[in-house]
């Protein structure tokens, strides 16, 4: 019923990739055509296209779904441009000046591939259209006056796409939001992550450094330099597609092996029981208990060495922690007190009150 | 929509021109939803994405708002500002204040305690409340809840897994053994294959497909009720009787509302394997007369698309003067449609049904209503769609006129008796102006069911009372087991209005004796 009031345009493109001023009549198909692939596109506030890129094969017959959901009341349009034409049709709409309004800001153009009708706030339509067969970037724009410079978005046709947040081709400020937290540090992400369980928990720690810890097994899983995640994928889907990290980690924990043990080094792993966290200026303090124990560990960038550090906090131990830091060529444990022997750390129990352990590798840079 | 070859200016007249026309039906629509609701929204908070997952009242008057994103923030009303109270949380679907103050959040892995201990008006505090169950890392397991029922135990709600999509190689929690094995799961390539045995919906880890009770100052669980699917609205009614509503699929011919009791079975076999006295066969294989006999069937279906394709929160209207006559009604959100429904439940010699019926429905509402909420006179709808049909943002609406509606609706021992609003105007009486269509969806594996034994059926008596406020319909073979799907369009008011929502099916499960 919502889609009475829909602005529905209905269009195809030219097997070129240009829009041509005539185009031959339609051909009559022999068989039923395909449906088209839907893609959802959302207009909201701050000047935004949620998504703002998107992937299509070339030559695919696609109908994008466009949803203008600014609650701010700002009207926009949808624009399909040639690539590299973004900033010339921007002009161009600009320089309709009082004939922008009859052409809904759409300037004649053959840059303009496909355009929308301009869209007042809650308006909704849709563009069916076949992605040109030439591969390359295309950018969509909002033409409305004063949109376009914020407003624009890229559709890579059969080009991958580089990370979001180097991507040139979006807004800056979109590309800096599409990454967890947008660059805000430390940030802690509850998400679905790559090789973890699924009640896994991204950080951001101050500095360059990221970590992904799992609040099912209550252990770090591994560490990685750079960006934080993207999860614009995972977001924009149902949870289905896992986050992507910036770079490959540089070191990731044993699978299946809970390093803390108590009694004695070779004793079973214990149970463990998540408990939650603590947000502080330095990230997330995690608490659980590893069977009848409490454990606070604190993840923390590493102090004046590229890495990271765990500050371990179990304030009731009864007798002698053991840590069993796997073996890595790759990785060197280092820890403020207790004894190292074959890649386990013994803690008095005094020790264990109060104890950071700093992970290091060649593999991270300063 | 067929395609146009147009240049870019032709193809922007072309669409001028259709526009006035298809805007003309709704124009007139809202026009009539206008003269009784005014329809309205807040702002979301800046860069945040806006879906909603929970709505709450704070007790300083402040909305609480769970985003998908993972955030959770503050509406203050003076001055019209948000401020971000948490965030990073695992796609949050629902939000309560608990009993101590602070704010309980459901994520997809846990029932979340948020805390701020030092009153900076930020959470700092990230409690686990409650994570004793299963998760495969599969999309469709999602976390509803949680709600607070009259004994003050909070109850939520636990998605069964979708064969769209496999299971994640490490998962969380107990793994049943009944049905497909596990390394099956595994065998990607013959995923297609695989997941027919799986089940459409799986449940193999621990309460998937199930109602869970936690106490509030322990998070100490319990498997409340089994058989569900994807049940996002839970609720109670005036009396604190719990209803929980589940999406149309595999099981479920048609979106049901029930009526929840301790240990009973609700349709969707999968978390039969979670009942503690299941003896350990595949729910999937056994026979649908011992399914049938061990399930309670739904107190009220929403007829699929008609009604609803995929219900949300529950709450009830409050008893205030600006709700007037619907006031401790139950009503519900849907996804697919702007659309809120009323829902007029029974309890006809022990066995619960009832009528469902439009409250609201309007384009203006937008799709995605999930979370619903009275804060005052005005009601709060969060919406989301994820990957599916949905809306974003909150609205609002008000009531400033009621309009002429069916108020209630009743089965009797030949029929029913409707209540109405405002009077009848003369001629209500006929027959020809109560057509019903009467059918039931099948109660089976397949996906959805259509309308079945569907048959056009008009009253054989219809009696209108002195004051005209109420009707008595009534029919010359009453079948229960069917909806009593009624089309009232042809009534009036002595005001000459039709009714505003002139759709209501009754689920008639037994024909009261007296």
């Amino acid at each position: 019923m919502r889609f009475f009031h829909l602005i529905v345009l209905a269009l195809t493109l030219t097997s070129s990739g240009i829009f041509a001023q005539t185009l031959p009549a339609p051909k009559a198909k022999a068989a039923p055509a395909k449906k088209p692939r839907s893609v959802k596109m959302f207009m909201r506030d701050g000047l935004r296209f949620e998504p703002p890129r998107f992937m299509a094969e070339p030559g695919e017959e696609i109908v994008v779904e466009i949803e203008n959901n600014d609650s701010t009341d700002q009207t926009h349009n949808f624009v399909l441009l040639r690539p590299g034409t973004k900033d010339s049709v921007v002009q161009a709409a600009l320089a309709l000046v009082e004939k922008g309004p009859g052409l809904e800001y759409v300037p004649p153009s053959a840059d303009v591939l496909v355009h929308s009708r301009l869209l007042t706030a809650e308006g909704s339509g849709s563009i069916k259209f076949t992605v040109p067969t030439t591969p390359g970037i295309y950018p969509y724009v909002c033409t409305f006056p004063g949109h376009g410079m914020i407003m624009y978005g890229a559709l890579y046709a059969g080009v991958t796409p580089p990370p979001i947040e180097k991507d040139p081709n979006i807004p800056p400020m979109v590309a800096q939001g599409a990454v967890a937290g947008g660059g805000k540090r430390p940030f802690t992400q509850r998400i679905f992550m790559p090789d973890a369980g699924p009640a896994a928990v991204a950080i951001a720690l101050v500095g360059s450094q990221n970590v992904c810890w799992d609040a099912g097994q209550c252990r770090l899983r591994y560490a990685w330099q750079g960006s934080f995640i993207d999860a614009s994928e995972n977001w924009a889907g149902n949870g289905k597609i896992l986050p992507v990290l910036s770079t490959k980690p540089w070191w990731r924990a044993p699978k299946d092996v809970f390093p803390l043990r108590f009694g004695a080094a070779d004793s079973a792993a214990p149970h463990v029981k998540f408990l939650g966290y603590a947000v502080t200026t330095l990230g997330p303090v995690f608490h659980y208990r590893a069977g009848e124990t409490e454990v606070y560990e604190h993840v923390l960038p590493a102090v004046g060495r590229p890495g990271i550090a765990l500050r371990l906090q179990i304030p009731r131990a009864t007798g002698p922690v053991f840590y069993r830091a796997a073996a890595d060529p790759n990785a060197q444990w280092t820890s403020s007190a207790g004894t190292w022997q074959d890649d386990v750390l013994t803690l008095t129990p005094a020790q264990a009150a109060d104890v950071t352990l700093t992970l290091t590798s060649a593999l991270c840079s300063p | 929509m067929n395609p146009v070859k147009r240049s870019p200016l032709l193809l922007a007249l072309f669409a001028v021109s259709t526009f006035a026309s298809a805007a003309e039906t709704t124009t007139t629509a809202d026009a009539r939803v206008a003269q009784h609701y005014a329809i309205g929204k807040i702002s979301t908070p800046p860069g945040v994405d806006p879906q909603l997952g929970g709505l709450a009242l704070l007790p300083d008057g402040r909305l609480a708002a769970a985003f998908h994103h993972g955030q959770v923030a503050f509406y203050d009303f003076k001055t019209l500002s948000w401020k971000i109270f948490a965030e990073g949380l695992h796609e949050p679907l629902g939000l309560l204040l608990s009993k101590d103050g602070s704010l309980l959040v459901m994520q997809r892995p846990e029932l979340t305690r948020l805390r701020d201990t030092d009153g900076d008006g930020v959470a700092d505090r990230y409690e686990t409340l409650f994570d004793d169950f299963g998760m495969t890392g599969n999309y469709h397991e999602f976390a509803f809840g949680p709600v607070r029922g009259p004994n003050g135990k909070l109850y939520v709600s636990l998605n069964l897994a979708s064969a769209g999509d496999t299971i994640r190689e490490e998962i969380r929690g107990e793994w049943s053994p009944i049905g497909l094995p596990r390394e099956k799961f595994y065998d990607v390539a013959d995923w297609k294959k695989n997941s027919t045995e799986a089940g459409r919906m799986y449940g193999r880890v621990k309460w998937r497909g199930c109602i869970i009770e936690i106490d509030e100052a322990s998070g100490a669980a319990q498997l409340f009720a089994t058989g569900f699917r994807s049940p996002d609205g839970m609720g109670f009614d005036a009396a604190g009787n719990f209803f929980i509503n589940d999406n149309q699929g595999d099981w479920r011919g048609t979106s049901p509302v029930h009526v929840v009791k301790r240990g009973a079975f609700y349709g969707h076999p999968a978390s039969l394997v979670w009942r503690t006295d299941w003896d350990g066969s595949e729910p999937l294989k056994l026979p649908i007369e011992k399914l049938n006999a061990l399930r309670t069937v739904a107190a009220i279906n929403l007829p699929h698309s008609f009604y609803a394709s995929s219900p949300t929160e529950m709450i009830l209207i409050p008893q205030t003067p600006a709700w007037g006559s619907f006031g401790g009604q139950l009503i519900v959100g849907e996804m697919n449609s702007g659309r809120v429904l009323r829902l007029l439940p029974e309890q006809v010699d022990g066995v619960w049904q009832g009528a469902c019926v439009s409250f609201l429905d309007s384009p203006a509402l937008r799709g995605g209503i999930h979370r619903l909420l009275f804060v005052g006179d005005t009601l709060y709808l969060g919406r989301t769609h994820l990957i599916w049909a949905g809306g974003e943002g909150i609205g609002t609406v008000k009531l400033t006129k009621t309009p002429f509606e069916v108020l209630t609706m009743h089965a009797t021992p030949h029929g029913f008796r409707f209540t109405f609003t405002a009077p009848l105007a003369a001629g209500a009486a006929e027959l020809t102006r109560w057509p019903v269509r009467r059918y039931y969806y099948k109660y089976h594996e397949p996906y959805g069911s259509p309308q079945t034994e569907l048959t056009q059926i008009t009253p054989s008596k219809v009696t209108v009372s002195a004051d005209g406020l109420s009707a008595e319909v009534q029919f010359a073979d009453l079948k229960p087991g069917f909806i009593y799907d009624f089309n009232l369009k042809g009534l009036a008011s002595t005001q000459g209005e039709s009714p505003l929502n002139p759709a209501i099916a009754y689920s008639l499960n037994k024909v009261p004796t007296k």
